[in-house]
């Protein structure tokens, strides 16, 4: 966890005040952890047992009857497999399109640049939520609906992308492009081979925030998926709330863990890279 | 605005009709040319011929059924019936139009009945005669009981081309804890009196809380139905407008607020749709409720569940809704229909698959194992006689209740109606302490604006 | 720098410029006309002229759905703001455990609104565990999630728990940019840390603190999973926030067009908060040209 890197002062700090930031620590923490701990709890517990009692802190013995059901119920690992796919999809279509544009945003002087750069950045502040019913009834037309191309074409463009890669690319010298130019690169080559792995740390960054997001994106595929085919994984553990008699708590906190883990160890493995997109520094 | 700009708006309208059109038809040649959408019929890796259905259960009625079309695919090799599951029937309900608008409709699926006025109207529903063979033969093969088949279910249905086949059927019905029943001395009430000083007498108070509530329901548009045909109103009027009852339908409503504000007998389930349902059985189970209303579909789950070992266990008991002015039950659960647009060899293998479902031994199968109501008449007549239901009085409650189930009207605003005009405003009536009359003027005034 | 070519620059733009007007504008556009219609998706559209927009204003739909949005907006962008910066100063130091708790903090905005929003509603249960504490303490309790007085804070609530860690890493990188040496030298002065924090911390925070503002002022704008999952929208509407409202209108009320004209309006308040967003980024600039950290 070195990301989060801290540079405040330790020095000289009495008892009490030691005391008070252990505190918070720990409310923190209890704010924060409890939660996830409680998912988990109740993951490996019973349905009668939650049912007599259910809050009671402990499961009487750790049950993967619940991991169980749930992976019976919902083929989990191709909705998995699904949702990988269309993040990796939209991260790497997002890159590659960012590239070209950030690179002509940072670098080329063209009448209407900045113009471009301000359309960029506000007209992709616009949510899905705003645009969804005329391009479900465009994607519809054209047979588009319940496939991949539904959810990934939508959000091959980024604006965080388009910025952080203008951004990133504004610090890299000229001469570089200048000297690759004299060599008779073209412009594509010049972006994707020798500016591209330039700019790893930013492209990874993007790569990984733009992959968590989708992962984890409820709206787009509950509007334009029906069919297992190509349905992602948080519609699959959001139905597993089923309605009209008791919820099987056991059972949807399973499948939240399933859902949560492997952003949790992305998180996990690869902070550093996460956090410098979501404080957009290059 | 000027006549000759609404003409002319009009005629823009129609090109943009058109355009859509084309556009549409565009969309159904690529489609039919990209050989795996969803409209064609798949062949399964067995030759079998392969029809999607769409349904809307989760927990043990998914599982009946899902056991009775593994049943359908042993006991025939020529179709596969491919199941999909949407989430809850408002769902479900919004994936098929918008599926239908976007030409993606499955072969087979099961919506809500007072939705099926508007499909058909909509003209997206197939019509199901065609399928039944000889024309004029009517539905005689299918046998379904008249008062959860279309022609039952809804005002003049008989009359109108087939759309749609019973499937999970059933009214709402009250459900008691009998042992709290039989320790006061209390009979099942029979009327809104009776429902009233019954509540009274089964409410156990604790300080400023309360222990145990004396009746629980969802307020939710069915139950509210209920109230108003009991109360002698209608929910339409002749004409197809709304009325919601008039009178009838403010002292339904009146009823309701009554009971959980004067009375505080009780208790209004929090949350929304089937939120409050839950919320409603899982009250009653643990004993924070002794008598609920509840649909017939629970019978099984809640039978089990208060049977089960441990402190709260309990004995079930089911009764008739009591009466007003009179009897009425409005009929609830899914219908069977068949979307428009899906290739004709999985329309059969979709049709073969109802056939099926709507024979004596699947539907009893069903009905028996779930609760809903057996919607083979024949069936209905085989359980009757093999005893089942002197075994099970409980199941026989929802059946004799069928005698006074009121149909709905053919309506292509109900859906939209009851989901946008009368149900939130129930909740405010009750939840917020509206005033009633002045709740449902708003909530008819709503619904004639088209 | 010079272009190759004079047209390479805008060639180079040409996918994004496609992507967003196809993606972006022209869906905006179609939704302006479909604003005018009424349509249920089946059936052909009925030309209705301003009656869609008339009956929003009229029945104060607009405005309730508005006042809730900014209402939870206001509480969201808030609470989250603040408790991220208390967060952020006093988490703010070295040691593996600080680390730790700092990620767990932030672990939250990363797993997906569905998974939060279905383990709150496994918390806030009437049975919950949440109910559980408040009765062990002798506390009042009551249906969190089904009375409309409480649903709405509720929800907001579980929003701040979720991106309050966004707000803290904002935050935190921008405590790491001031210099060590004005903390030291206003200690010298004899400022205590209330005082260091006031006259020090805080003035260099500013545009950290816009940037986080505003955009998890649009965040909360688009709260639409959690709703989605917890409430659907009720009871009594009282979680009808602006994007929940369209898609029930679209997909419950069977009314695109009405749903259109809310989009339209919603664009509007948007495009607000964007034109507030760039000036907000403009006055804290406080990334440009920087180097990598």
């Amino acid at each position: 966890m070195t990301a989060l890197r801290s540079g405040g002062a330790a020095a000289g700090r009495s008892g009490a005040r030691r005391l008070i930031s252990d505190v918070v620590l720990l409310v923190v923490a209890v704010v924060w952890l409890g939660p996830y701990a409680w998912m988990t709890i109740t993951s490996l517990k019973t349905l009668p047992e939650i049912t007599r009692a259910p809050a009671y802190p402990l499961p009487q013995a750790i049950q993967l009857g619940a991991y169980r059901e749930v992976l019976q119920a919902v083929p989990v690992m191709r909705y998995f497999a699904n949702t990988v796919l269309m993040a990796t999809a939209i991260a790497l279509l997002q890159i590659a399109l960012a590239l070209p544009a950030g690179y002509a945003l940072a670098k080329l002087r063209f009448v209407g640049r900045n113009a471009a750069f301000v359309l960029v950045l506000s007209c992709l502040l616009i949510p899905a939520q705003v645009t969804f019913v005329p391009v479900f009834t465009m994607l519809g037309a054209a047979g588009l609906v319940n496939t991949f191309a539904a959810l990934i074409l939508p959000f091959g463009v980024s604006a965080l992308g388009t910025f952080l890669v203008r951004q990133a690319l504004l610090s890299v010298p000229d001469e570089i492009i200048e000297a690759a130019r004299m060599d008779g690169a073209g412009e594509l080559r010049i972006i994707y081979l020798i500016l591209g792995p330039m700019l790893r740390p930013t492209l990874s960054a993007l790569f990984l925030f733009s992959f968590v997001f989708h992962y984890n994106d409820y709206f787009w595929p509950l509007v334009m998926t029906t069919d297992d085919q190509v349905r992602t994984l948080p519609l699959a553990i959001a139905l597993l709330r089923e309605q009209g008699t008791g919820v099987r708590w056991h059972l949807v906190m399973a499948g939240n863990v399933l859902l949560s883990l492997p952003v949790l160890l992305v998180f996990a493995a690869a902070q550093r890279q996460l956090l410098r997109a979501v404080t957009a520094r290059v | 605005m000027s006549g000759r700009a609404r003409g002319a708006a009009r005629s823009g309208a129609s090109a943009a009709c058109s355009r859509r059109d084309a556009l549409r038809a565009l969309a159904a040649s690529i489609a039919a040319a990209a050989s795996g959408a969803t409209g064609c019929a798949r062949r399964a890796p067995d030759g079998r011929i392969e029809a999607s259905l769409w349904f809307a259960y989760g927990g043990k009625n998914r599982e009946v059924l899902l056991s009775l079309i593994d049943q359908f695919h042993r006991e025939q090799d020529r179709y596969r019936i491919d199941a999909v599951y949407q989430g809850d029937y408002f769902e479900a309900l919004a994936k098929l139009r918008t599926a239908l608008a976007a030409r993606a409709a499955p072969a087979l699926t099961h919506v809500v009945g007072e939705v099926v006025p508007y499909l058909a109207e909509a003209g997206v529903l197939e019509p199901l005669d065609r399928f039944l063979g000889a024309p004029g033969a009517g539905h005689a093969d299918l046998d379904v009981v008249e008062a959860l088949g279309q022609a039952g279910t809804f005002v003049g249905g008989g009359e109108r081309p087939l759309v749609c086949l019973p499937f999970n059927r059933s009214t709402p019905i009250a459900y008691y804890n009998r042992d709290v029943f039989r320790e006061l001395g209390l009979s099942p009430p029979s009327t809104w009196d009776e429902l009233r000083a019954a509540a009274a007498r089964l409410v156990v108070r604790d300080g400023v809380g309360t222990r145990r509530w004396g009746f629980e329901c969802p307020i939710d548009w069915w139950f509210w139905a209920a109230l108003v045909g009991q109360a002698g109103g209608e929910l339409l009027g002749p004409d197809g407008a709304p009325a919601f009852g008039g009178e009838a339908g403010v002292r339904a409503l009146r009823f309701w607020q009554t009971l959980v504000h004067e009375d505080r007998t009780m208790k209004p389930p929090p949350g929304r749709d089937y939120n409050a349902w839950q919320v409603t059985n899982t009250d009653f189970l643990s004993g924070r409720v002794a008598m609920i209303w509840t649909s017939t579909a629970f019978l099984r789950y809640l039978e089990e569940n208060a049977g089960q070992a441990g402190a709260g266990k309990f004995e079930v008991g089911a009764a008739p809704l009591p009466r007003d002015v009179r009897s009425s039950v409005p009929t609830g659960g899914t219908m069977f229909v068949m979307p428009r647009g899906a290739a004709p060899a999985a329309q059969e293998a979709a049709f073969a698959f109802l056939r099926w479902m709507m024979q004596p031994s699947q539907a009893n199968a069903w009905a028996t194992r779930t609760g809903y109501m057996p919607v083979s008449r024949r069936g209905l007549e085989e359980l009757t006689r093999s005893g089942y239901y002197a075994a099970h009085p409980n199941d026989r409650v929802a059946v004799d209740q069928l005698a006074h189930a009121a149909p709905w009207p053919w309506s292509p605003d109900l859906f939209r109606v009851q989901r946008e005009a009368v149900q939130p405003r129930l909740e405010e009536a009750v939840l917020a302490q509206r005033d009633a009359a002045e709740t449902l003027s708003e909530a008819v005034r709503v619904a004639r604006e088209r | 720098m010079k272009p190759r070519h004079p047209s390479s620059p805008y060639l180079l733009l040409l996918p994004t410029a496609a992507f967003l007007a196809v993606f972006f504008l022209v869906p905006l556009l179609l939704a302006a006309r479909n604003s005018f219609y009424a349509w249920d998706l089946l059936t052909p559209p009925r030309y209705v002229g301003l009656r869609n927009y008339e009956v929003l204003a009229g029945s104060g739909e607009l405005m309730g759905t508005l006042l809730r949005t900014l209402g939870y907006s206001a509480v969201v962008v808030t609470l989250s703001g603040s408790l991220g910066l208390a967060l952020a100063v006093a988490l703010d130091r070295p040691g593996p455990v600080y680390a730790f708790v700092r990620g767990a903090v932030f672990s939250a905005y990363v797993v997906s609104w569905v998974a939060v929003a279905l383990l709150w509603m496994w918390i806030l249960d009437a049975d919950g565990v949440f109910s559980a504490a408040l009765r062990g303490l002798g506390l009042p309790t009551m249906s969190w999630l089904g009375d409309p007085r409480s649903a709405l804070l509720a929800l907001a609530a579980v929003s701040v728990w979720k991106i309050t860690g966004y707000a803290m890493v904002i935050f935190l990188a921008g405590l790491q940019d001031i210099p060590r040496a004005l903390h030291e030298a206003a200690a010298l002065d004899g400022a205590g840390p209330w005082r260091r924090f006031r006259h020090v911390t805080w003035p260099l925070l500013r545009p950290s603190a816009a940037f986080v503002a505003t955009t998890s002022l649009i965040l909360s704008f688009q709260a639409f999973d959690v709703i989605r999952v917890m409430t659907q929208g009720g009871p009594v509407r009282s979680t009808t926030l602006f994007v929940y409202a369209i898609y029930e209108h679209v997909f419950v009320n069977l009314r695109v067009g009405r749903a259109s004209a809310m989009i339209v309006i919603f664009f509007g308040f948007l495009l607000l908060l964007t034109v507030l967003q760039l000036w907000a980024l403009r006055a804290g600039a406080p990334r440009e040209g920087r180097r990598p950290s």
